[in-house]
């Protein structure tokens, strides 16, 4: 990978409201992304994800600090970056009473090559498959997200931006997404991701920023961030829970947290699933439970040194 | 810029020149037809000659003596009249130009585009500006074709410039509007201040015109009623400093709002 910075923020902070009323949303950001990397920006929301971006766009001005996309001010040369981005807002409003094809021509027009991103707007659309002949409030909310989308890869940017992409859009819709990201990332182009889902990030991103209360609190690889990763299993019995079973289950490496609740386990479960297979087949299992982790209890287990001395 | 939103905004709101002018238009007719009978007309004239002052300036009308010929009638009744009309559309136009996308969020993915925030406000205004002037073009029209096709005696050329002075008036209110959507956020807020704004320079030309002092005068001179005046091309009054200073007012609020777009977080 080229390690040419697209993207470098630099004390970045941003501040609503004054007196007492006065909310810190970023604090002192400072942040690099690589040509040609698909970085994803993780935080629970209300974490400064969405200020971050806003005021990549120039759509909100810092209260302090800079921030440089292709080596251009993000406030002075906001129309150059603009040129070269293309974005996808986490709340996307569009013309509600006109057609896609009719937005995707206007945004062309203005982008200022209207053929030519007519043409791979049309190609966007069948590959999402999306009917741009609709008007915007006949569309689905999935529908209205694939048309954002398109229009924010229409023109083939050199840096994607996208907030909370894949919100609302079925799974299959999803791998579609993510295939075109790996594309995108094959053609040397970046992308920045926020998302709130780690599952997402873990699936096409190469790099992670965590941010939490306006504060970046690490940048890893999403190797790293996966190899702090746990979840949560359920498991539902016909009976009753096994004797014994909840101290055979505490004493395995791998599991902790355990509780019993009627004919359910619940437990934290690291690493391999054998030991827990091995361990509750003394009884009949009528449905098993996987769920992934929230992004702060990733964040807890990733920084839970820290956490501890803090509290 | 490119004339991209202006073409965009002409687009998508060209219907307005229609619905808007044409209402007009059908008002104007309707005040045409009754100019073809004298007999109305004073009748109009000893009615409004029993109203005080105050309620004849709520016409639109200075003098009693307008009513006597059907010229008067046309600019002082239609003119009051569509300049009300016509404050609405410009408070909705101001609203459009930024309020109504940057309320929605649509805003967002306008300002993610390569458009500077200066070009673009410039260029909405502009295309309101030439859809407020195809609605007065057209009233205009409609009204003077009124008076040929019904064959009332009054002179065209005085009928259109009363009818075209509505413009400027017109484009103030829309700038304010502008203004103030820029200046507060709020698009509610904004209709609100709008709407005050026309309504107490309404008041205050009536009142300015029919009291007298320092106060009164102070009154009608902040008032952009009084720079409308259609009564001043039938009695050959028609002073082009009015003109100005409703141009300087615009461009004015036009570069005070621009200033505040400009520098100010959107969508916030």
């Amino acid at each position: 990978m080229a390690s040419e910075s697209v993207l470098e923020i630099r004390g970045l902070t941003k501040t609503y409201g004054s007196g007492k009323r006065q909310t810190l949303a970023l604090n002192q950001l400072d942040l690099s992304v690589n040509r040609g990397e698909i970085f994803g920006y993780l935080g629970p929301n209300g974490a400064g994800k969405t200020t971050t971006i806003r005021l990549l766009l120039d759509l909100i001005r810092p209260s302090s600090g800079s921030a440089r996309i292709f080596g251009l001010d993000t406030r002075a040369d906001s129309v150059e970056i603009h040129r070269r981005i293309g974005f996808l807002p986490g709340e996307l409003s569009l013309w509600e009473g006109r057609t896609g094809d009719q937005i995707i021509h206007y945004v062309a027009s203005v982008r200022g090559d209207s053929r030519g991103i007519a043409k791979q707007a049309g190609e966007l659309a069948e590959q999402l498959d999306l009917d741009t002949s609709k008007r915007v409030r006949d569309l689905s909310s999935g529908n209205k997200r694939k048309l954002g989308l398109v229009i924010a890869m229409m023109h083939s940017p050199e840096l994607l931006i996208l907030d909370e992409p894949t919100g609302g859009l079925d799974p299959l819709v999803q791998q579609t997404f993510h295939e075109m990201m790996d594309d995108y990332r094959a053609k040397g182009r970046t992308v920045f991701l926020s998302s709130h889902v780690l599952s997402e990030v873990q699936a096409i991103c190469d790099r992670v920023g965590i941010l939490r209360d306006g504060e970046l609190k690490a940048v890893e690889s999403v190797e790293k961030i996966t190899n702090v990763e746990f979840n949560w299993v359920d498991v539902t019995f016909r009976d009753a829970v096994p004797a014994g079973l909840q101290r055979q289950l505490e004493s395995l490496l791998t599991i902790s947290d355990v509780s019993t609740n009627g004919a359910r386990v619940r437990m934290r479960m690291a690493g391999d699933f054998d030991p827990l297979l091995r361990a509750i087949s003394s009884g009949y299992v009528e449905m098993l439970h996987v769920e992934e982790p929230s992004l702060e209890e990733i964040f807890l287990a990733f920084y839970s040194g820290d956490e501890e001395k803090t509290e | 810029m490119n004339g991209i939103v202006v073409g965009n905004t002409l687009r998508t709101s060209w219907k307005q020149i229609l619905y808007w002018g044409l209402g007009l238009g059908v008002l104007g007719l309707y005040i045409d037809f009754i100019a073809m009978s004298p007999d109305i007309i004073s009748g109009y004239a000893d009615l409004f000659k029993s109203m005080p002052p105050a309620m004849l300036q709520a016409f639109g009308a200075s003098d009693i003596a307008l009513f006597t010929s059907a010229e008067g009638w046309i600019v002082t009744i239609f003119v009051s009249e569509a300049a009300i009309f016509l404050s609405v559309f410009a408070v909705m136009a101001g609203l459009n130009i930024t309020a109504n996308d940057e309320q929605s969020g649509v805003m967002d993915v306008i300002l993610s585009l390569p458009i500077s925030r200066s070009a673009y406000l410039l260029e909405r205004w502009i295309g309101y500006a030439l859809i407020g002037l195809g609605i007065v073009l057209l009233c205009a029209l409609i009204t003077v074709a009124g008076i040929i096709g019904m064959n009332v005696d009054a002179p065209h050329d005085v009928i259109l410039k009363s009818i075209l002075n509505l413009y400027p008036a017109t484009l103030l209110v829309m700038t304010v509007t502008c203004l103030l959507a820029t200046a507060l956020r709020r698009r509610a807020v904004a209709i609100g201040a709008s709407a005050a704004f026309v309504v107490v320079s309404y008041l205050f030309n009536v009142i300015g015109a029919s009291a007298s002092g320092a106060i009164a005068d102070l009154m009608e001179t902040v008032s952009y009623f009084s720079y409308i005046n259609g009564e001043a091309f039938v009695i050959g009054a028609y002073d082009p400093v009015d003109s100005v200073v409703m141009l300087v007012a615009i461009l004015f609020g036009f570069a005070i709002s621009l200033k505040m777009f400009v520098s100010r977080d959107i969508g916030v």
